[in-house]
């Protein structure tokens, strides 16, 4: 089954179109690349499966149900998860607190239960905890859980972010530049923990990267944009190979790898 | 003419002569939130602030104009030209004092400064000048009354859109015709960018208020001048009302605060004027007006769509 | 360690109602005044701080749900006599003209209308983001107050009701304080109020993470009514009058004080400050009223204690803008950590 099917997407701005006649298909398990360079309409693509922006045209359905113009948390709550370009962690809020948040949008008890502690909300709140703290151990931040989101290094915050959206129960996981500003070693382990997570949590990745090196080393397939058109679509190594993607983007590459 | 004014009271249940009067009183009461609003919305461009001391500091004008007549025995005209002078001063105290410490600082506080300032002001005025209202100097040649057909109609009723229009053309020359203008339009597109481009960001936000605040306090006098009672509360309600009419117009867009007063001063008056049972709701109208507004159309009339960034 | 805890929670409640029962058996009707207010304000102080402390929405609607409070309070516990004394100009509407019930239900049915309203207001102006979301609560306030101006049968317009049984006394103003502290305090630490402090921290992040950006701000803002609802009718029950004018934006921007001076967004910080400001508050009184130095008569300048109210809320803007308290509050963790002279184990899990 299909997962997750993006059809002819098109994002139109005023004048200016970011994203055009966008297509995807993402299978159960699999990792996707989408690169491209920076201005060329990555990120809306991103916010348009997630309910950010609703597409100009086209239409973007999730295990066969058409998600177009859902909200953002409505896409979240039936697995779509994602992190962001710039972190955008609850910066003031404790590490666990971050975790817990996004378990919120499962529980079942009221705001009334909740304030009144009734037994249902004491339940659910222990699970959530639980799940929370297993989570946060299996990324390696189990011992930051008390501090300040916005104190960790710049790679545990990205982890975070990733711990985060795990957090929500996803299936599809959606990444924007998870190595961005990392070192080589740094990227190094980022590349194996995404793996490791896909097999872990079940899930299909879909991700924007300029690091060639995550890209080629987990990537069942890859798209290529290049100013909001896909210029190519296929295996690392047929994107390797392609005449147009090493014209218009590989070129340039050595700045980014 | 007979006829047209009896098929007209037969549609608005108003007569005609009635209906001009509330039409010319619309205008003018437009005219004062017009000049307001450009206040508000020329700040709001710049700071994106809801400057709330704006009203304050129209009331202050009054009271400035005030004692240079009463107390320091001015002529009338020296003592307006003061007031207005030291109202674009105080303007310009106010951005320094209270808003230039937290123009980086999170958008709530700037708001609350402006709340903070605007009561000052207002206790202030309490404290300085007393709190019973006091009698604004009345001008003979500018609140006399001319006699048109059945109709007695006082000169102010027009003086005021004259007055409106004239500041308003000198506004739109200063804006889109000289360097400060330049200046003002660059730093409203993006302080900081401006700021790195040599625009000296300080002097220009300076001016923005002394100009916006210059205007409001034309618009001050002549409010005084019409309804000549002043008193330390007097700002708030005609601010909050240009304030909507900025809104309305589209906030941060000089004509559209224009229109927007226009609209509010004469929708106001008229819907008093044809359904005067209502006029005990007539403070709230403006405020339904807006929430309708920014329901509807939050950027305004004359507004356009600002996406946030992801 | 956590049944300790429960047990210096019970016994801080139980110091606080010996507390209240010799400041009852002792203390003139000046002071009780003061202390009653002090309990109102921390409930007036925490519903606003729910609403534009944790969850981050600037709203300046106040005012507006207080005046709600206390005109159904008011009118639910005036008795007939005093109703028909009232309403000279217009009589009031039936069948309210004889409609009392006890006081606490009154408070609850002025909270509840406050509620409802703030539901009622909340579903379209929490669409609106920051600055417009102030304007158009501090709009629907004054329509509120317009509004009251206006139905005579019903609040008796501008004259105001007069004579509203004094029911309020400190066992029911620190007794509801107490609830308002434990409700929202264990609404904010629920998971509840972990989504209301992410919408604070980023809008985009916590819709992005699942959670109705829209739900969640009309709880918020509707606990927060309501709340302000009851202490709206725990001061007009206070006072013993109330008329539109009482309603104006300065009572909202009295609140704003309490909870820019505590924190946005610290229970405790409401606390504090909301005890400072109003002991403070009458304490500066003598600013304006004259004095007589010896011989001398300072004659007092009225207004001059607003004055320094206002300019102290732009200083603590402009150089505290954290407040008392920030975000932090107190708790008994932090307080055996304050004796045992080293920081607060990090990561420790509170057992």
């Amino acid at each position: 089954m299909k997962l997750l099917k993006v059809e002819n997407v098109s994002m139109i701005f005023g004048g200016l179109t970011a994203v055009k006649e966008f297509n995807l298909e993402l299978n159960q398990g699999e990792i996707v690349a989408l690169i491209g360079p920076n201005g060329a309409g990555k990120t809306t693509a991103f916010n348009v499966i997630t309910g950010v922006y609703t597409p100009t045209i086209g239409h973007v359905s999730y295990k066969e149900k058409n998600i177009t113009g859902q909200r953002p948390d409505q896409i979240t709550k039936q697995g779509i998860a994602r992190t962001f370009q710039n972190i955008r962690l609850f910066k003031d809020l404790s590490v666990l607190d971050n975790v817990l948040i996004a378990n919120h949008l499962h529980l079942k008890s009221n705001f009334l239960e909740a304030t009144f502690k009734l037994p249902r909300y004491r339940r659910e709140e222990k699970q959530i905890l639980e799940k929370s703290l297993n989570l946060l151990e299996k990324v390696g931040l189990k011992d930051a859980q008390g501090e300040k989101a916005s104190s960790l290094p710049y790679g545990k915050q990205r982890r975070l972010e990733i711990a985060r959206a795990l957090a929500t129960n996803p299936t599809i996981l959606l990444l924007d530049e998870p190595a961005a500003g990392m070192n080589p070693k740094e990227t190094d382990d980022l590349t194996e923990f995404i793996r490791q997570i896909r097999d872990d949590f079940k899930l299909s990745i879909f991700m924007i990267e300029h690091h060639m090196q995550v890209v080629m080393g987990i990537s069942d397939r890859i798209i290529v944009f290049d100013y909001g058109v896909t210029i190519a679509e296929g295996n690392p190594y047929e994107i390797q190979n392609n005449q147009k993607v090493i014209e218009a983007y590989l070129g340039v590459a050595e700045d980014y790898a | 003419m007979m006829n047209f004014n009896a098929v007209f009271m037969y549609l608005t249940g108003m007569d005609l002569g009635t209906f001009l009067q509330h039409l010319t009183n619309g205008i003018s009461l437009g005219s004062l939130y017009a000049l307001v609003a450009i206040g508000y919305t020329m700040v709001y461009g710049t700071l994106r602030l809801i400057n709330f001391a704006h009203g304050d500091v129209f009331m202050m004008t009054t009271y400035f104009a005030f004692y240079g007549v009463s107390t320091f025995m001015m002529p009338w005209y020296v003592s307006f030209i003061l007031a207005i002078i030291l109202t674009g001063a105080l303007g310009m105290l106010l951005e320094k004092w209270a808003y230039r410490p937290l123009r980086d600082a999170p958008k709530i506080s700037i708001m609350i400064s402006a709340i903070g300032a605007s009561f000052l002001l207002e206790n202030l005025a309490v404290v300085l000048f007393g709190g019973r209202p006091k009698a604004f100097p009345s001008v003979k040649i500018l609140t006399d009354s001319i006699q048109l057909g059945s109709v007695s109609i006082q000169k102010l009723t027009f003086v005021i859109p004259i007055v409106t229009v004239i500041f308003l053309v000198g506004l739109l020359y200063l804006i889109n015709h000289t360097k400060t203008g330049m200046a003002m339009r660059a730093v409203a597109k993006d302080y900081e960018t401006a700021g790195i481009m040599g625009v000296n960001v300080n002097l220009t936000i300076s001016q923005t208020f002394a100009i916006g605040s210059m205007l409001a306090a034309v618009g001050a006098i002549m409010w005084g001048l019409k309804f000549p009672q002043i008193a330390p509360l007097m700002g708030v309600m005609p601010g909050l009302k240009a304030f909507i009419a900025a809104v309305i117009g589209g906030i941060g867009n000089i004509k559209g605060a224009v229109i927007g007063g226009f609209i509010l001063g004469i929708g106001e008056i008229m819907i008093v004027g044809f359904l005067p049972s209502l006029s005990g709701y007539r403070d709230a109208f403006a405020f339904i007006f807006l929430i309708v507004i920014l329901l509807f159309k939050p950027t305004g009339i004359t507004g356009e769509k600002i996406a946030e960034k992801v | 360690m956590k049944q300790k805890k429960t047990l210096l929670t019970l016994i801080a409640i139980l110091i606080l109602f010996v507390f209240v029962f010799i400041a009852d058996q002792t203390l003139d009707s000046y002071k009780m005044r003061i202390l009653n207010l002090c309990a109102i304000y921390v409930i007036l102080g925490l519903s606003m701080n729910l609403i534009n402390g944790f969850t981050g929405l600037f709203s300046l609607g106040h005012a507006g749900f207080m005046a709600v409070g206390a005109y159904t309070t008011a009118i639910l516990t005036m008795p007939d006599i005093v109703k028909t004394q009232n309403f000279f100009m217009t009589p009031m509407m039936k069948p309210l003209d004889t409609l009392h019930v006890p006081f606490f239900l009154a408070l609850l049915a002025g909270g509840i209308l406050a509620g409802v309203v703030g539901y009622l207001i909340g579903a379209p102006a929490l669409r609106l983001r920051g600055d417009y979301l102030a304007i158009a609560t501090l709009g629907f306030a004054e329509i509120i107050r317009v509004v009251f101006t206006n139905t005579q049968s019903i609040t008796n317009g501008a004259l105001g009701l007069k004579g509203i049984p004094v029911s309020t006394n400190i066992w029911w103003t620190f007794g509801l304080a107490l609830v308002t502290v434990l409700i929202i305090g264990s609404l904010i630490n629920s998971s509840y109020g972990r989504a209301f402090k992410a919408i604070r921290e980023d809008e985009i992040a916590a819709e992005s993470m699942g959670i109705n950006l829209f739900k969640h701000k009309v709880i918020a803002f509707t606990i927060g009514a309501f709340f302000a609802g009851i202490g709206g009718g725990l001061l007009g029950s206070l006072l013993g009058t109330i008329d539109p004018l009482m309603f104006r934006f300065f009572l909202t921007f009295n609140v704003l004080l309490i909870i820019i001076l505590g924190g946005m967004g610290s229970i405790t910080g409401t606390i504090i400050s909301a005890i400072i400001i109003t002991i403070g508050g009458e304490a500066l009184r003598f600013l304006d009223e004259s004095m007589t130095i010896g011989s001398l008569v300072i004659p007092g300048i009225s207004g001059m204690r607003m004055v320094v109210f206002s300019a102290l809320l732009m200083i603590v803007v402009i150089f505290f803008n954290h407040g008392i308290m920030g975000t932090k509050e107190f708790t008994w963790d932090g307080l055996f950590a304050k004796f045992a002279k080293k920081p607060l184990a990090k990561g420790g899990n509170k057992q």
